[in-house]
C-alpha cells in the first residue's frame, strides 16, 4: 500500500473550533409554516378561508347592489337563463331580444348577453289551450305551455313562444344572467350579493367569537390554572356551569330580554359563553407548563405573576390556542347559520346565509338553487377552517418537532 | 478563601407534601424532613443522596419556590421562611438557582438576551445601553460569545445552553447558587468544562454553592464539605477528603462502595457493601432510623428511635445510634 | 474462539428534511462467545445507533445505508423484519435504558414475560409461567409467584429493570444488548444490577454488549471496550489495555475529565475543550480533530487507519504512524492491513 503524501504538521485547533457550527435551525414559526405548506388538504383549507374573506370584504364593494335592493319584477330567476329570441338584427330590428319564461309564468326580456331588461305584462290567457299572452312594445307574445300539461306527450318540447306569427319550439340558447350573477330570490334581491354580505355577517360573527375566545377566555384560564387550589377549582365550577347552558335556550332567552333580533344580540350570546372551550384548554396547558424549570427559573428572579403568565406561560401554549380558535370559528359560523335558519338569529331582511336558506326551503322545489347557494357557502367555509385547523393542529405537534 | 462565616443556616427544616387521604389514612410525603445544616459564605456545600432523599425538594424550599412545612431559613440572619413574596423579593437577588435539564430550563420562545436579561429588568439593575453591554459580559464570562445573543435556545448544545442557564443567574450578582443538579444531564466531556468554570466563578465573584448531585465523585470533586441524605434526613456532614477517606454512618459507606471505579485492576470492588432491597419511601414514614430497613447493623433501638445528627469529631457529623461501634472510636 | 457476532463496515444514516444524518460511519467490530463488549461514547458517538443497528430496530426515517452484521455467519442486515423477529427475544435480547416506559404498563409483569416465552417457544401457559417464576427468582425478585401478578407501577426502577433482564433472558439468548440499562438508576440499585449482570452472565454464558457514557461502569463489567465518537471508532481494547495505557487522544482526554476519588488527591480535571460534532454536517477526516490537541493537518483531511498497538489494541489516530512526530503516550506502530485476520474486537 503506496502512503499518500500526508502532512504531519501540527494545527493550531482552537482555530478549527472557531469554526464550531450553531446549527442554523428554523424558527419556531418556519418549522410551524414548513409542515403546514406541506399538507395538501391544510394548504386547500387555507386558500379557501382567504377565499372567503375576500369574498366578504372585498364583495360588496364590487357589487352594484346593496343585500336589500329589490326589484320584485325580477324575482325568481335562476343564474342561467333559457332564452328565446324575439328580435333579430337581420330581420331589421334595432337589437337582439330574447325572452325568458320562469318557474312562475313571468315573462322577461333579456339583452343578448343575458341582462334582465324589463318583465312584459301579462296579458291574459287561453285556458284551453294552455296558452299565456303578454305584451311586448305593443306586439304579443304568446306562450304555449300545452307540452308541459300534457300528460301523454313524450317529446322534449318545454313551452314554445309565438312571436310575430312566428313559433320557435325550443330556447334559442342559455345564458347567464348578467343582472344577477346567481341568481334572484323571491323579493328579487341579488343572490350573489346577499351571499357575500352574508359572508360578513359570518365573518364578524367568527371573528368576534373569536377575539373574545382569546381575551376572555385565555385570560381566566390562565388565571385558573396559575393560581391552582381552590380559586382554580371555583373558576373551573362556574365554567362548568356555564357549559350546561344549552346554547339555544340561552340566545332565545336573551332575545327575549334585549328585544331586538339582529347580529350583536348573537354577538352577545355567543360571546359570553363561547369562551369556556378555550378556558378550559388553556388550564390544562398552563398546569402542564407551570412546573417546567424555566417558569421555575422565573420564579426564583422574583418575575411577577402577571409576567409569568405572558411572558413565559401564554407563549408557550400559543399552538393549541391557536389550533383551539381555529377550530372554534366554523363551529361560531355555523352555530350563527342554523340559529337564523331556525328562526331565532337574524331576521329579515338581514342576508345571514342562514336566513337565506331559511327563506329558500318552501321554494326547494321549483328553485333549488336558493337553497343551495346559502348552505354551499356555509359548507365551503366551515370545511375550510376545519381543514386549515387540523392542519395546524399537525404543523404545531411538538412531538414532530426535530432537534 | 474561606471565611467561617455563616451565609445560610438551615435549621429544622420540613417540608411534606400531602397526598391525600385523612385521618389514619392520610398520605403525607415527608420530602425533607427536619434539616439542620450551615454553608459558610465562600464555600460549596455538596449535598448528595439517591432518589427521593429530597435534595432537591431541600433546595427549591431554601429559595422559597416551596413554602417550608416547619423550620427556619436563616439567610445572612435573616428568617427567610417566615415572608411572604413581596418581602421575599429583594433576597431574590442574592439567591439564585442553576437547574438541571438545559433543554427544560430556557422558554424557548425568548432570545439568550431576553433570558439573561429578565432577571436585570426584573430588580431594574441596568437598562438601554448599560443592559446590553452587561448581557455581553456575561456571555462573556461563560465562554458564549456576543453574538450568541439574539439566537434562541434551540441552537444551542446542551452546555451551551447550560452556560446561559448559569449567566442567567449570574446576572443579579448572587451570592449564593444552588445548584440543582447542573451537570448531570450533560455529556461527560462537557461536564468538567462546567465544573471548572463553577469553579472559576467561584474564586471571581465570591460565589458560595450548595452543589445538589447524585454523582459522589463529581461532588467530591467540587465540594468543600458535603451532606449525605436519605429519604429526608441528613445521616453525615463533613468535608468531602473527610468523608471519602472515613465515612462513619453505614449508608456512606454503602453509598461509596457504590460508585462504579473506573479502573478494572482495583480490588476495592471485593470489599463492596452492596445494599440489599430499594431505596426507601418517603411516604408516611416508619418510625426510627430512615436507614434501618437496609443497614446490615441495624439493632431494635434503630426501628424505635430516630437518631440526631451528633457531631462525632470536630466538623463531622453523623446521625447513628452506633456510629461509635461501627467504626471503633 | 468463534465469533458470535461480526459487524463489518457498518453505515447507517438518518434522511431527515434538514438533510443526512450520519449516525453510524463505518464501524467494523466482533464478539466471541463470553465477551462482555462495552461501548462507550457520549452522544452522538452513535453507540445507541450501532445498537439498534444490529437488532435491526432503526426507523425511518433511517436506515442502514451498508455493512453488514453477521449473527453466527448469518447477515442480519439482509433479513426482512418478519425473519428478524425469530431471532429478537430469543437469540438476540436487548434491554433500553428507560424502565419506566420500556415495560407495557397494562399488563401484569407475568404476562409480559410468558408473552415473551411463548412467542419463541412451544411451551403452554403452565411451563411458560414456571420458568418465568424461575426467572424472577434468578434476577432476585423477592416472592416470584405472587409478584407475577403485579404491574409495572408497583415495581421500584430497579426492580423494573430486574423484571427487564429477566425478559430478555428468558430464552437463553446467546447475544444480549444492553443500552445504558443502569443510567436511570442510583448508583446503589447500579451497583446490585451490575452485579446481578456478572453473575447472570458467568451462568448463562451469554455474550454482551454493553453501551454507556460511563467509564466507571465500564470497567466494572467488561472486558473488552470500544470506544466511539462522532460516529466512528476510536479505539478498541480489551479492558486492562485501555485503562493502563490508553493510545488515543480522545480516550485519554475523557479519562482526565472524570473525577478519580481513589487516588487521594483532588486535582483539577482536565476537560476536553469544544462540544460533540454535528452530524449533520461531520467534519472531514478524524470526527475528533476540532478538539484534539495533538491535532494535525492530515487528521483534519483524513480519517486514521486501525493502528495495531497489540494484538488487543487498535487506536484509529495518526499519531502511531512512523511519519507522524513523537508524542509521549503515543506508541508507533503498524496499520491494520487485513481487519478480518488481525483484528479480534
Amino acid at each position: 500500500m503506496v502512503s499518500k503524501m500526508r502532512d504531519f504538521k501540527f494545527v493550531d485547533s482552537s482555530k478549527e473550533m472557531d469554526k464550531e457550527q450553531i446549527r442554523e435551525s428554523l424558527t419556531y414559526w418556519k418549522d410551524v409554516w414548513r409542515r403546514l405548506k406541506g399538507n395538501v388538504v391544510a394548504v386547500i383549507g387555507l386558500i379557501g378561508v382567504i377565499l372567503v374573506i375576500l369574498f366578504g370584504v372585498v364583495g360588496p364593494m364590487l357589487s352594484p347592489y346593496y343585500f336589500s335592493d329589490q326589484i320584485t319584477d325580477f324575482a325568481y330567476l335562476t343564474p342561467t337563463l333559457d332564452v328565446f329570441q324575439i328580435t333579430n338584427v337581420d330581420d331589421g330590428d334595432s337589437e337582439n331580444y330574447f325572452v325568458h319564461l320562469n318557474n312562475d309564468y313571468r315573462l322577461l326580456l333579456i339583452s343578448e348577453d343575458g341582462h334582465v331588461l324589463e318583465r312584459l305584462i301579462y296579458t291574459g290567457r287561453d285556458r284551453a289551450n294552455f296558452i299565456y299572452f303578454y305584451d311586448y312594445e305593443g306586439e304579443e307574445i304568446a306562450v304555449d305551455y300545452s307540452k308541459r300539461t300534457d300528460d301523454e306527450y313524450t317529446g322534449d318540447i318545454d313551452y314554445t313562444i309565438t312571436f310575430r306569427g312566428e313559433e320557435t319550439l325550443y330556447p334559442t340558447k342559455t345564458v347567464w344572467n348578467k343582472t344577477f350573477l346567481l341568481g334572484s330570490d323571491h323579493l328579487g334581491r341579488d343572490i350573489l350579493c346577499r351571499l357575500m354580505y352574508g359572508a360578513r355577517i359570518s365573518l364578524t360573527v367568527a371573528f368576534v367569537a373569536a377575539t373574545v375566545n382569546l381575551l376572555i377566555g385565555v385570560a381566566y384560564g390562565s388565571i385558573s390554572g396559575f393560581k391552582g387550589g381552590t380559586i382554580d377549582n371555583l373558576m373551573m365550577r362556574i365554567v362548568d356551569i356555564i357549559n350546561s347552558i344549552p346554547l339555544v335556550i340561552y340566545v332565545i332567552l336573551l332575545m327575549v330580554l334585549l328585544d331586538k333580533s339582529n347580529m350583536w344580540t348573537i354577538i352577545i350570546a355567543l360571546g359570553s359563553v363561547y369562551w369556556v372551550g378555550m378556558a378550559r384548554l388553556v388550564r390544562g396547558q398552563i398546569l402542564s407548563l407551570k412546573d417546567l424549570e424555566f417558569v421555575l427559573a422565573a420564579r426564583t428572579l422574583g418575575v411577577s405573576q402577571g409576567k409569568i403568565i405572558t411572558k413565559h406561560l401564554i407563549p408557550n401554549a400559543i399552538g393549541p390556542i391557536l389550533v383551539s380558535l381555529t377550530m372554534m370559528i366554523p363551529t361560531a359560523i355555523f352555530t350563527e347559520a342554523f340559529l337564523s335558519f331556525i328562526g331565532i338569529g337574524m331576521s329579515a331582511p338581514a342576508a345571514s346565509w342562514g336566513t337565506m336558506a331559511n327563506e329558500a326551503i318552501s321554494l326547494l322545489e321549483k328553485y333549488p338553487y336558493q337553497l343551495m347557494l346559502p348552505s354551499l357557502a356555509i359548507g365551503i367555509t366551515v370545511l375550510s377552517f376545519n381543514f386549515l385547523g387540523d392542519g395546524l393542529r399537525s404543523a404545531l405537534d411538538p412531538r414532530l418537532r426535530k432537534g | 478563601m474561606i471565611k467561617k462565616e455563616p451565609l445560610l443556616e438551615v435549621r429544622n427544616l420540613k417540608k411534606h407534601f400531602y397526598l391525600g387521604g385523612r385521618g389514619s389514612k392520610k398520605k403525607v410525603l415527608t420530602a425533607v424532613d427536619g434539616l439542620n445544616f450551615v454553608i459558610y459564605k465562600g464555600e460549596t456545600f455538596g449535598l448528595v443522596g439517591e432518589s427521593g432523599c429530597g435534595k432537591t425538594t431541600t433546595g427549591r424550599t431554601i429559595i422559597r419556590l416551596y413554602k417550608p412545612t416547619d423550620g427556619e431559613i436563616l439567610f445572612e440572619g435573616v428568617d427567610l421562611s417566615a415572608l411572604n413574596e413581596k418581602q421575599l423579593f429583594p433576597f431574590r437577588k442574592k439567591i439564585q438557582m442553576i437547574f438541571q435539564d438545559p433543554y427544560a430550563s430556557l422558554n424557548t420562545r425568548m432570545t439568550v438576551t431576553d433570558i439573561i436579561g429578565e432577571g436585570i429588568e426584573t430588580h431594574h439593575l441596568f437598562s438601554g445601553k448599560e443592559k446590553q453591554e452587561r448581557i455581553y459580559h456575561l456571555l462573556e464570562t461563560v465562554g458564549l460569545k456576543r453574538e450568541h445573543a439574539s439566537r434562541y435556545p434551540h441552537e444551542f448544545s446542551g452546555g451551551q445552553r447550560q452556560r446561559i442557564g448559569i449567566a442567567r443567574a449570574l446576572a443579579v450578582n448572587p451570592e449564593l447558587i444552588i445548584c440543582d443538579e447542573p451537570i448531570s444531564a450533560l455529556d461527560v466531556s462537557i461536564q468538567a468544562q462546567v465544573v471548572n468554570m463553577l469553579e472559576d466563578l467561584q474564586n471571581e465573584f465570591g460565589l458560595t454553592y450548595l452543589f445538589i448531585a447524585h454523582d459522589l465523585s463529581m461532588v467530591r470533586q467540587i465540594s468543600d464539605r458535603i451532606g449525605v441524605m436519605y429519604l429526608g434526613k441528613l445521616m453525615e456532614v463533613t468535608t468531602s477528603d473527610e468523608l471519602y477517606d472515613n465515612p462513619y454512618h453505614p449508608y456512606t459507606k454503602s453509598l461509596l462502595s457504590s460508585i462504579p471505579i473506573p479502573d478494572p485492576r482495583s480490588t476495592m470492588r471485593e470489599s463492596r457493601i452492596i445494599l440489599q432491597g430499594d431505596v426507601g419511601n418517603p411516604i408516611n414514614p416508619k418510625p426510627g432510623c430512615r436507614f434501618a430497613p437496609r443497614c446490615i447493623y441495624a439493632k431494635d433501638r434503630c426501628r424505635s428511635e430516630d437518631p440526631e445528627l451528633v457531631e462525632i469529631k470536630p466538623g463531622h457529623f453523623t446521625a447513628c445510634h452506633f456510629v461509635k461501634e461501627i467504626n471503633d472510636i | 474462539m468463534a465469533k458470535i457476532l461480526e459487524v463489518k463496515h457498518l453505515v447507517t444514516s438518518f434522511f431527515t428534511h434538514l438533510g443526512e444524518v450520519q449516525a453510524v460511519r463505518d464501524i467494523s467490530f466482533s464478539l466471541e462467545k463470553g465477551d462482555i463488549l462495552g461501548i462507550v461514547g457520549e452522544s452522538g458517538s452513535g453507540k445507541s445507533v450501532t445498537s439498534l443497528s444490529v437488532i435491526g430496530l432503526v426507523d425511518d426515517p433511517g436506515e442502514i445505508v451498508s455493512g453488514a452484521v453477521l449473527f453466527e455467519g448469518e447477515d442480519l442486515t439482509k433479513l426482512s423484519d418478519r425473519e428478524l423477529n425469530k431471532y429478537r427475544g430469543d437469540e438476540i435480547s436487548m434491554i433500553f435504558q428507560d424502565p419506566m416506559t420500556s415495560i407495557n404498563p397494562v399488563y401484569t409483569i407475568g404476562n409480559q414475560i410468558i408473552e415473551v416465552i411463548r412467542a419463541h417457544s412451544d411451551m403452554n401457559h403452565l411451563e411458560a409461567k414456571a420458568r418465568a417464576i424461575e426467572l424472577l427468582d434468578l434476577v432476585g425478585i423477592p416472592e416470584p409467584v405472587t409478584r407475577l401478578k403485579s404491574y409495572p407501577h408497583e415495581f421500584s426502577g430497579g426492580m423494573r429493570q430486574r423484571v427487564l433482564i429477566a425478559m430478555a433472558l428468558s430464552n437463553n439468548p446467546k447475544l444480549l444488548i444492553a443500552d445504558e440499562p443502569t443510567t436511570a438508576l442510583d448508583v446503589t440499585i447500579q451497583a446490585q444490577i451490575l452485579d446481578l449482570m456478572r453473575n447472570l452472565q458467568a451462568k448463562m454464558g451469554a455474550s454482551i454488549i454493553f453501551i454507556t457514557h460511563d467509564l466507571g461502569v465500564i470497567a466494572e463489567i467488561c472486558n473488552k471496550v470500544i470506544v466511539m465518537y462522532g460516529g466512528k471508532i476510536m479505539e478498541k481494547a480489551d479492558i486492562m489495555s485501555l485503562y493502563e495505557k490508553p493510545q488515543h487522544p480522545y480516550t485519554q482526554g475523557l479519562m482526565q475529565s472524570v473525577p478519580k476519588p481513589e487516588t487521594g488527591q483532588k486535582k483539577r480535571l482536565v476537560p476536553i475543550v469544544g462540544s460533540p460534532p454535528d452530524l449533520l454536517k461531520p467534519p472531514s477526516g478524524c470526527p475528533f480533530s476540532p478538539r484534539c490537541k495533538y491535532a494535525m493537518e492530515v487528521c483534519l483531511k483524513e480519517s486514521a487507519p486501525l493502528y495495531k498497538i497489540s494484538s488487543t489494541q487498535f487506536a484509529s489516530c495518526w499519531l502511531h504512524d512512523k511519519e507522524a512526530p513523537v508524542v509521549e503516550g503515543f506508541v508507533k506502530c503498524e496499520p491494520v492491513l487485513d481487519e478480518e485476520a488481525e483484528v479480534i474486537l
